[in-house]
């Protein structure tokens, strides 16, 4: 019990707005924290050894999760038809095939696997993530990876201002999502979805799936792909999945916590945002 | 916290980082995502204003989608594909794949090569047929078997002591059984 309250404390730290997440433990003058900081191993390090990480061009060895085979199979290459191309979509074609447009698998696994490089960065400084998709023949699926994940996901209809105006349609001081991975960035196909340019606003970074017929421009990280296949979707999943808890194993790995359990879903973590 | 919510203006990055330049931002208030993106910047830079860059998309096309184009347009395609199946070729598959042959070894102009491997694919189809037709009386064989068997079994019941006749009787069926298997490639012949 005394175990469980001293775990939740960081997080009710970080809910009290007062940033730099990760170092919040430490940084509290309570006098039940101090106790906290001997359980993590030296708070001091964790900084270090994030700074000496990013000198690695890739520490979670994301190139090795996937193939372009990999994404050929999953259908990743199939994007809209000629008429509905945006402009900006051009420079990830191969090019259109009686009409209909194909990505090239190359620019693809090049732009994913930055995507993934960043996400397991994410995960490894402990950012909340959210997955958003508005495709509801992949909606479950989504939830369900996230879940497996450890992290959120946002796949209904987006009432304005949750992140623009969150403390005051929450009733309390938020902490937002410190990632977005968009698993289609379309509301429908005639307009993007808000969060997309929420996000930018409210300075979070986004990861997103870009088809030919979405505007990759506020995406921080855009993935150009198939957005409507549901193998395509499991794949991105999986591999987005993949890359965090690879980001989180690695964390606990070099604070010496007992490692995850991925055996259920941790569901600890969603109970405690929906109270807030 | 500081920030600017002018998402059409610069980049997250270039906005977070002016305002800890500035000092609006202090430095252990920086969002956790900005060594990362300093670290690996994405390739383009996620700007609002961005502008489309001005390249054609090309058609791609193949050496042999003239001799497909001409095969579609004069037999309809009326074959039932399995997209899930990746092992076997369809019929315009098979019939590039000896046109090809036929091409390589370069003895007949355009059009005899065409008809030469319309003639070839029609009689590769027919020979995969027939192979494939054997093993349906086999099937329908046993299926016949196991019907034959339960009547006889009502008939053993019934009359009792005919054991040596039900295999009889087992092996007329099976030679009624296989000229009906012939008449039926026979059929597909035609």
């Amino acid at each position: 019990m005394l175990r469980k309250t001293l775990n939740n404390l960081p997080r009710f730290s970080q809910l009290c707005g007062l940033s730099r997440r990760l170092q919040s433990t430490q940084a509290e003058p309570a006098p039940a924290v101090t106790t906290t900081v001997s359980t993590e191993a030296e708070p001091e390090d964790i900084a270090v050894i994030e700074q000496r990480i990013l000198k690695h061009p890739d520490y979670f060895q994301v190139h090795n999760l996937f193939t372009v085979r990999d994404l050929f199979n999953a259908r990743v290459h199939y994007g809209h038809k000629e008429g509905s191309l945006d402009e900006r979509m051009r420079p990830y074609l191969y090019g259109s095939r009686l009409g209909h447009l194909i990505f090239d698998l190359d620019k693809t696994a090049v732009h994913l696997r930055d995507a993934l490089n960043f996400v397991a960065h994410i995960a490894f400084r402990d950012g909340i993530i959210l997955f958003f998709n508005r495709n509801a023949l992949n909606a479950h699926l989504v939830e369900q990876k996230a879940m497996e994940a450890g992290e959120f996901s946002h796949t209904r209809f987006w009432r304005g201002g949750i992140f623009t105006n969150a403390n005051v349609q929450f009733d309390a001081v938020t902490r937002l999502p410190d990632l977005c991975i968009f698993l289609n960035t379309q509301n429908n196909v005639m307009s993007q979805h808000t969060a997309v340019r929420d996000s930018a606003k409210m300075a979070i970074p986004t990861v997103g799936i870009v088809d030919t017929n979405c505007n990759p421009n506020l995406i921080t990280y855009p993935v150009p792909g198939n957005d409507d296949s549901p193998a395509a979707v499991e794949l991105y999943c999986n591999l987005f999945k993949e890359a965090i808890l690879r980001g989180k194993r690695k964390r606990r790995d070099l604070l010496g916590l007992p490692p995850l359990d991925e055996s259920q879903p941790r569901r600890s973590r969603n109970t405690k945002t929906n109270s807030n | 916290m500081a920030q600017s919510r002018l998402e059409k203006i610069g980049t997250i990055f270039t906005r977070v980082q002016g305002l800890l330049r500035g000092g609006a931002m202090k430095t252990e208030d920086k969002p956790i995502w900005y060594d990362i993106y300093a670290a690996f910047p994405p390739k383009a830079e996620p700007r609002f204003d961005r502008p489309a860059p001005e390249m054609p998309v090309r058609s791609i096309f193949y050496a042999e989608d003239v001799v497909r184009a001409k095969l579609h347009k004069q037999n309809k395609p009326n074959e039932t594909i399995s997209l899930f199946d990746n092992k076997r070729s369809t019929q315009s598959q098979q019939f590039l794949q000896i046109y090809d042959n036929l091409k390589s070894q370069g003895a007949l102009d355009e059009q005899r090569i065409y008809e030469t491997a319309l003639d070839l694919l029609a009689e590769q189809r027919q020979q995969s047929r027939l192979d494939a037709t054997p093993e349906d009386p086999a099937v329908a064989a046993t299926e016949l078997d196991v019907e034959t068997k339960s009547q006889l079994m009502s008939e053993f019941i019934q009359a009792g002591g005919q054991q040596d006749r039900s295999s009889g009787s087992q092996y007329k069926e099976r030679k009624k059984e296989s000229p009906v298997g012939i008449n039926i490639d026979s059929l597909f012949k035609d």
